[in-house]
């Protein structure tokens, strides 16, 4: 049972760590690379508490060993945010009321980043099949479904006025 | 506890790895293993990741079509020559969840889970399957009855695709999305000259492991699809179905909604 080094793309930082043999995506994250936005909710990739991006696709991270990723970039919530400016999901989070425990927000603002890369334009049912795999415990998916269609209509207004402007 | 994880590049290599540890299980989607390995008694010690072994590709050549075992059920969803596959493989989990899900390890699901074994029963797929001897083709059927034995390695899973019209998935789930079976039938129900020729009908929910309705395709054999057939069809579905009693349903719930099940599943009701 030897430690082996392993090297991660981890928010556009490579970060090289030591870990056990089929050490998880999520317990390197927390435990080795002190990012701790992804929970472990269950650890059994059923409540969605612990998705982050790997190649811009939501995964659960609790059930990816570290040796499997190679050079596949990883995203979590830490790598959002433009310094002090929030990306329009965390923003619509808060404005929208979109976060009682907290516990799930993570996991539920990384599978909407995923589902708005693929489709920018989602229509309600959309995004409650994107986050079909993430458990609000506080059960508070109508918010979280509103903040997600607000930040989409934001995205899509700034994406106008980029194009407008070239 | 693991010992080792392996990530190897070729199957000789993944073969090797699998045979030097009794306790080495293999790793696909990792939906299913490891969730086992994190409760901490799996008894699996090594770990052999398929992951670099290019086995996810999909080929289609005219009507047949190949898919490389690793395969993710999202990658599949996403190709054009399986649309026909798209409500069973939407009706599996979440879209996390088939993000890394694969189709070889669905294989491998007991029931209620293995929505996608049901399907390539009914299809009558035939999987690739490598071991020290070579590699081999076996019929799901015969993978289903007796597996592979813990050092073989599926790697591919080959069908033909059914004729427009000639397909019908039906799964009954607790709610919409990400909930395992009730009860899963998958028919395959071509006709020719307008009566059914060979149908193969595969039930989920119905025992541990996809089972054929046997009785159900006998009598739907040289019959005209209609609400006659396919009723008298579906009383014959419990000479084959042994539902279990578990979380999302009883037995006697199953045994009873799986006739209306498969009704809906032909009629799109």
């Amino acid at each position: 049972m030897s430690s082996s080094v392993v090297t991660l793309n981890v928010n556009g930082e490579s970060r090289e760590f030591l870990c056990r043999p089929g050490t998880t995506l999520l317990d390197a994250l927390r435990d080795s690379l002190s990012l701790t936005a992804a929970k472990k909710g269950c650890a059994q990739g059923s409540c969605g508490t612990c998705t982050v991006l790997v190649e811009g696709r939501a995964v659960f991270a609790c059930l990816v060993p570290v040796e499997t990723i190679g050079s596949r970039p990883v995203e979590t919530l830490e790598g959002l945010a433009a310094g002090e400016a929030l990306h329009p999901l965390q923003a619509a989070f808060i404005e929208g009321f979109a976060t009682q425990c907290g516990f799930c927000t993570s996991g539920m603002i990384l599978a909407a980043k995923a589902l708005l890369r693929a489709s920018p334009d989602p229509t309600r049912a959309d995004v409650v099949r994107a986050i079909s795999g993430n458990v609000c415990r506080c059960t508070g998916y109508e918010a979280i479904v509103d903040a997600i269609l607000m930040a989409a209509a934001r995205l899509r207004k700034t994406a106008t006025r980029k194009r407008a402007a070239e | 506890m693991l010992r080792a994880i392996d990530v190897p590049q070729t199957a000789a290599q993944a073969l090797n790895s699998l045979a030097r540890a009794r306790d080495a299980a293999v790793l696909a989607g990792g939906t299913t293993v490891m969730p086992r390995v994190q409760a901490g008694d799996s008894g699996i010690g090594a770990l052999v990741s398929l992951g670099r072994l290019k086995l996810d590709r999909i080929e289609a050549k005219g009507e047949r079509i190949t898919i490389g075992a690793a395969t993710t059920l999202a990658a599949m969803a996403e190709h054009k020559a399986l649309g026909f596959l798209g409500g069973a493989i939407e009706s599996v989990g979440s879209p996390t969840l088939r993000n890394l899900a694969t189709i070889g390890g669905n294989l491998f699901m007991k029931q209620p889970y293995g929505d996608l074994a049901v399907c390539l029963l009914a299809l009558d797929a035939a999987l690739t399957v490598v071991s020290k001897k070579g590699a081999r083709k076996i019929p799901i059927a015969a993978f289903l009855a007796k597996g592979i034995g813990r050092d073989a390695i599926v790697t591919a899973i080959g069908f033909t695709r059914p004729a427009k019209g000639s397909w019908f998935y039906r799964k009954a789930m607790r709610r919409a999305q990400n909930s395992a079976a009730i009860v899963a039938i998958a028919a395959h129900l071509p006709q020719a000259k307008g009566r059914i020729d060979d149908a193969r009908i595969a039930l989920g929910g119905c025992g541990e492991r996809p089972v054929r309705a046997a009785a159900a395709e006998q009598a739907l054999q040289g019959a005209r699809l209609d609400a006659a057939s396919i009723a008298a069809a579906a009383a014959l579905l419990a000479k084959d179905a042994e539902p279990f009693t578990d979380a999302y349903a009883s037995a006697w719930y199953r045994a009873r909604v799986l006739p209306v099940h498969f009704r809906r599943a032909v009629f799109g009701e």
